[in-house]
C-alpha cells in the first residue's frame, strides 16, 4: 500500500469516526451554566470588594474621626487617651485567604488519607475562584466562593472517577458551607456548623 | 462572536476532535468542556483572535496530552467500580470494524494528534507545530513515524487474519 492510499484510507477513517459521534446533547446548556455560574462569581466577588471597600471607609472614618476638633486629651507622657472603644480589625476572608495548595489531616468518615496513590491528593485554590487537585487517582477542578465571614460554596467540573482510595475532596467542598482560615489550617464544616475537614497547607 | 455563540456553532466539532483524538467518546466530550471553560475564562482575549476556534482547539489537543501524561490516565479500574454504571458509548459501535481505527489507537498519543490534525482536521505542518508547540521537522517525523506503525500494524493483522 502506497503513503498515498494509506493517507487517503485514514482520512476516511477519522472522517467516519468523526461522524458517528453522537450530538452532544446539552453542550451548549452546560457551557452556559458555566457562564452563569462565572457571572454569578464575578458579581458576588464585586459585590464583596463594594462591602470590604465600604468596610475599610467606615473604619478608616471612625478611626481618622478622633483627628478632628473632637479628639482626645494628650497625657503628659504624649501618648492619646482614648475614650472610644477599641476598634478590633476582623479580616474579610475572600478567595485570596485560601489561595495555595493544601493537604487533607482529617476528613470525618475517611481514613487512610496517608495511603500511597497514583497522584499526590492535594487540593489547589486559586485567587480567581477556581479550584483544582486529585483525588489521587483523577484530576478534579471546579470553582468556589467564599464570602467575608466564611460563606462557602463550591462547584465541580467534569471528572473522570478511576476508583482507587480516592480523597474524597469534592465531597467535601460540595458539602461544606462555612471555612475558617488561619495561616496553616483550613477548616471546612456543614451548614449545622460540624466539622467535616481539616486541611494543612502544603507549600 | 459571544461565547455563546461559538459554543452552539463549533462544540459538536470540539467533541468530535475531541473523539478522533481520544477514541473514548466520554472523554471527547470532557475534553471539549475543559476547552470550552479554559476559552471562557480568557474569552476577551480569545474573541479577538483571527480564529478563535485555532485557539479552542489548541486548549483542547493539549489538554489532551497532558492527560495522557498523567500517571493515572494509563490506570486501570478496580474492582470497586461498577461495570455496569458505566455509560455506553455510542461511537465505539459504529467505527468498531474499522481496522485502520483499531491501529490509530495503538499509536503514542502525539503521533495519534499531530495525524488526526494533519488528515482529519487538513492543518499543514506549521500549523500543527505552532499549535502543539513544537517544530515543523518534529511534525514531520511524527506523522512519518505514526504513518510507518499504521501500516505495519495492518500488515500484521492481515496476516494473522490469514493464518487464523
Amino acid at each position: 500500500m502506497s503513503n498515498t492510499d494509506l493517507e487517503d484510507e485514514l482520512r476516511g477513517t477519522l472522517d467516519r469516526a468523526a461522524a458517528s459521534v453522537p450530538q452532544a446533547t446539552g453542550l451548549s446548556d452546560r457551557a452556559a451554566t458555566g457562564v452563569r455560574e462565572a457571572r454569578r462569581r464575578s458579581w458576588m466577588i464585586s459585590g464583596a470588594a463594594a462591602v470590604a471597600v465600604a468596610a475599610v471607609a467606615v473604619t478608616g472614618f471612625a478611626l481618622t474621626g478622633g483627628n478632628t476638633p473632637e479628639q482626645p486629651p494628650v497625657a503628659a507622657g504624649g501618648a492619646p487617651q482614648s475614650t472610644a472603644p477599641t476598634t478590633t480589625a476582623v479580616q474579610p476572608l475572600s478567595a485570596k485567604s485560601v489561595a495555595g495548595t493544601w493537604r487533607a489531616t482529617q476528613i470525618t468518615g475517611t481514613k487512610a488519607l496517608k495511603s500511597a496513590r497514583p497522584d499526590d491528593p492535594v487540593l489547589v485554590f486559586k485567587a480567581d475562584g477556581t479550584w483544582s487537585g486529585s483525588d489521587g487517582c483523577n484530576g478534579l477542578q471546579g470553582t468556589f466562593t467564599i464570602g467575608q465571614r466564611g460563606e462557602f460554596a463550591a462547584t465541580s467540573g467534569p471528572q473522570h472517577m478511576i476508583g482507587c482510595e480516592n480523597v474524597p475532596h469534592t465531597g467535601v467542598l460540595q458539602s461544606a458551607k462555612r471555612i475558617a482560615v488561619t495561616e496553616d489550617t483550613l477548616t471546612f464544616a456543614a451548614a449545622d456548623g460540624h466539622e467535616l475537614a481539616r486541611y494543612a497547607r502544603a507549600r | 462572536m459571544e461565547f455563546e455563540e461559538y459554543v452552539s456553532a463549533r462544540g459538536q466539532e470540539l467533541v468530535r476532535l475531541g473523539f478522533t483524538v481520544s477514541g473514548d467518546y466520554q472523554r471527547a466530550e470532557d475534553l471539549a468542556q475543559i476547552a470550552l471553560m479554559q476559552a471562557f475564562r480568557s474569552w476577551r482575549k480569545v474573541r479577538k483572535a483571527d480564529d478563535p476556534h485555532h485557539y479552542v482547539r489548541r486548549i483542547l489537543v493539549n489538554e489532551y496530552l497532558s492527560m495522557t501524561r498523567r500517571r493515572s490516565f494509563t490506570e486501570a479500574p478496580t474492582a470497586d467500580v461498577d461495570p455496569h454504571s458505566t455509560v455506553p458509548d455510542p461511537a465505539t459501535g459504529i467505527v468498531d470494524s474499522d481496522d485502520l481505527w483499531h491501529a490509530l489507537q495503538e499509536l503514542s498519543a502525539r503521533e495519534r494528534v499531530v495525524l488526526v490534525l494533519r488528515y482529519y482536521q487538513d492543518l499543514d505542518d506549521r500549523t500543527i507545530a505552532e499549535l502543539l508547540g513544537i517544530k515543523p521537522s518534529s511534525v514531520r517525523a511524527t506523522a512519518s513515524r505514526g504513518l510507518a506503525t499504521l501500516r505495519k500494524t495492518r500488515q500484521t493483522n492481515r496476516v494473522d487474519e490469514r493464518l487464523s
